[in-house]
């Protein structure tokens, strides 16, 4: 295990909670978590559960910031169609 | 300008019927192939044996798939996002689990699995002091040593796998839920009380937390 890889897991375990949501509870609530999130207010301190899960599971983890990046995309006036995404694919 | 309708709006053209529900069916699916070729733009090292063609098609079974997810879950959106918004995350979950599945499609977790315990001790006879002094080096030693003890005697069976799988080869949450047959909950909890353990094996032995980070050169 690299090093920084290994100091991210122990960070990890020491932020360890004895009650923690699952990802189905996370996956119900990460829309609104990057909506306040792209909105300007304190997501992690009106919904820290989700902050916690999501410091905690890289796959949940990787689906919010994917759909934090699209929708912040978006807002930023990046209007890219069908076609402009699939040229993309190459 | 890809969502022009309210979210009250795409609740009333869902629920509809004849054209209204297939026009807005249409926009839904156009919406979700959006954020699962979003996802796959930013991942095709995924894709690496797959043709240009063969990629857009995953993306757009993952869009049919997605579909169909948000279709089931309509009853249980309560309106506190844009509707888009809580959609792409369907498109998004897809995504993710297709280009997982592509990329470790040709690895044995089985074989991983059984070479994960002498990779524990490989690991905990690696050097991670990075040219420390002796003694911070000796209290690194240390806390492998009570990583490796907790990992092998306090978790369970599943518990070990799982953490070893995920955490010390790297193997996507997703391929080990579809290796062992779980879903996401239930791998999530067993690492959770894995952390649990470990956390209170690391405490038992009196390193608490800035210590322990310091010790390893992290800030707390």
């Amino acid at each position: 295990m690299k090093k920084d890889r290994f100091e991210t897991w122990l960070q990890n375990i020491y932020h360890t909670q004895d009650e923690e949501i699952s990802c189905t509870e996370c996956f119900d609530l990460v829309s609104s978590f990057v909506e306040l999130e792209l909105s300007g207010e304190d997501s992690t301190a009106k919904m820290p559960q989700i902050k916690q899960h999501l410091d905690q599971c890289p796959a949940c983890r990787e689906e919010y910031e994917t759909l934090r990046d699209l929708r912040r995309f978006e807002d930023e006036g990046g209007a890219l169609s069908l076609d402009d995404l699939q040229d993309l694919i190459h | 300008m890809f969502d022009l309708r309210t979210n009250q709006e795409w609740l009333r053209d869902l629920n509809a019927s004849g054209e209204s529900q297939e026009h807005a069916i249409t926009d839904l699916r156009d919406i979700l192939l959006r954020a699962a070729l979003f996802f796959f733009s930013r991942n095709l090292g995924d894709f690496g044996g797959l043709s240009r063609d063969e990629i857009l098609q995953r993306a757009e079974d993952c869009a049919q798939d997605a579909l169909i997810a948000v279709m089931q879950h309509l009853p249980d959106f309560r309106g506190d996002s844009k509707f888009s918004t809580w959609a792409y995350k369907f498109a998004i979950n897809m995504a993710l689990m297709a280009a997982r599945r592509e990329r470790w499609k040709g690895v044995s977790l089985d074989q991983l699995s059984a070479s994960s315990e002498s990779t524990l001790s490989e690991w905990v006879m690696q050097d991670k002091s990075d040219g420390v002094a002796p003694e911070q080096s000796a209290m690194q030693g240390e806390v492998g040593e009570i990583i490796r003890e907790v990992i092998e005697h306090d978790l369970t069976d599943k518990q070990r796998r799982v953490l070893l799988l995920m955490v010390f080869n790297e193997v996507p949450m997703d391929e080990v839920v579809r290796h062992l047959g779980e879903n996401r909950n239930a791998v999530y909890k067993m690492l959770h009380d894995a952390r649990r353990k470990l956390k209170s094996g690391l405490q038992a032995r009196g390193f608490e937390a800035g210590e322990i980070l310091a010790l390893f050169g992290t800030p707390g």
